[in-house]
């Protein structure tokens, strides 16, 4: 989860997530180069005391100014591009669940070995434990194994909601009538939170996803269904 | 239900508090947004990209004598080497962590076939024998 004060991204806990940020990166060091030269240029403007009144045009200029940012832009939408197929690709998932969005909460449906299905409301303040999560924790997670491919089917019950985990770079709008699927291969063990991202309501914020990720060996011996 | 605290401990507390808000603003972000101490590869880049500028423009103007035009030069130093070190550097982090993928599936393989008729290493060295 993210830390008080915390303004960039999570750390990853897929492979998408970890392209996703080698891209940020790149993408941002692009960006502090064109703000120091914008930087520059405006120091240049309001240090000037030359008043130029002859110039009448600029071929040179105009044609580095056309022909740099259109290199720039490439070279952000191609790896930009690499990725956003990537997270289109299925790579044969393992295990499919169900995830129904309510006002306000997250109904999960496991079908694959069984007929598990379960609401996940957010735990009220009232009821927290020490060492949980204000606004973040729920009454029953997500658990699913580690390393291996999950197919997540998103949809809603009643109105607009978005299913979102920020360290596996997932978010996936839930629409009523509507299907969406995503798929991930989480890395490494732990608990992830997410929170609901499309405007849903007066609980809007108050509907998370926590999602226990577990070895595989573990999940085969059943705790999930053990509800 | 929390013990009550020594002599020593609200002060140990205190320490660890601010060690704990220290650590969040210790990295440095240049412009308020780049992390150059947790970006891979934007330190090396940075730091190449200030001598370069140095270099171009303390150069140009040893040649020229122009201030305003060898300041000019410095900033366009400073992004064209900052630049080219960052593709170099992100090129060779890219093959790094691709080998570093490669060297985990082998270890991993290894450790899940060795000894067994799937073992690489055995189908190696009976191919080479053969």
């Amino acid at each position: 989860m993210a830390h008080a004060t915390q303004v960039g991204l999570q750390d990853a806990t897929s492979p998408i997530m970890e392209e996703l940020i080698i891209f940020h990166d790149h993408a941002l060091m692009i960006i502090f180069l064109i703000c120091f030269l914008v930087l520059y240029a405006l120091f240049l403007t309001l240090t000037t005391k030359l008043t130029n009144t002859s110039i009448s045009d600029a071929q040179e200029m105009e044609t580095v100014w056309t022909i740099l940012p259109a290199i720039i832009l490439v070279l952000i939408a191609l790896p930009s591009l690499r990725i956003l197929y990537m997270t289109d690709e299925v790579n044969d998932p393992s295990f499919t669940i169900k995830s129904i969005g309510h006002q306000w909460y997250w109904t999960y449906e496991y079908t694959d070995y069984g007929g598990l299905i379960f609401n996940s409301y957010m735990l009220p303040p009232l009821f927290l434990e020490p060492g949980d999560l204000r606004l973040l924790d729920v009454d029953n997670r997500v658990v699913l194994p580690v390393e291996a491919p999950v197919r997540m089917m998103i949809t809603s019950q009643d109105v607009l909601h978005s299913w979102a985990v920020p360290t596996l770079g997932l978010k996936t709008d839930a629409i009523p009538g509507r299907l969406n699927q995503t798929t991930f291969t989480a890395t490494r063990p732990g608990v992830y939170y997410g929170q609901c991202s499309e405007i849903c309501g007066a609980n809007h914020s108050f509907m998370p996803i926590v999602l226990e990720l577990i070895p595989l060996k573990i999940f085969e011996m059943g705790p999930v269904f053990t509800l | 239900m929390a013990a009550a605290p020594e002599p020593g401990e609200p002060e140990e507390r205190k320490a660890s508090c601010t060690s704990l808000h220290l650590s969040y603003w210790k990295s440095l972000k240049l412009l308020g947004f780049l992390d150059v101490e947790n970006t891979p590869c934007a330190r090396h880049s940075i730091l190449y990209g200030s001598l370069g500028s140095v270099v171009a423009g303390f150069g140009h103007f040893l040649f020229t004598s122009r201030i305003r035009r060898s300041c000019d030069v410095g900033v366009g130093g400073f992004i064209l080497v900052t630049l080219g070190c960052w593709f170099h550097c992100r090129y060779n982090y890219a093959k790094q962590r691709i080998q570093e993928r490669i060297a985990r599936e082998e270890i991993k393989k290894k450790i899940l076939y060795e000894g067994t008729h799937l073992d690489p290493e055995r189908k190696h060295n009976g191919s080479s024998s053969n």
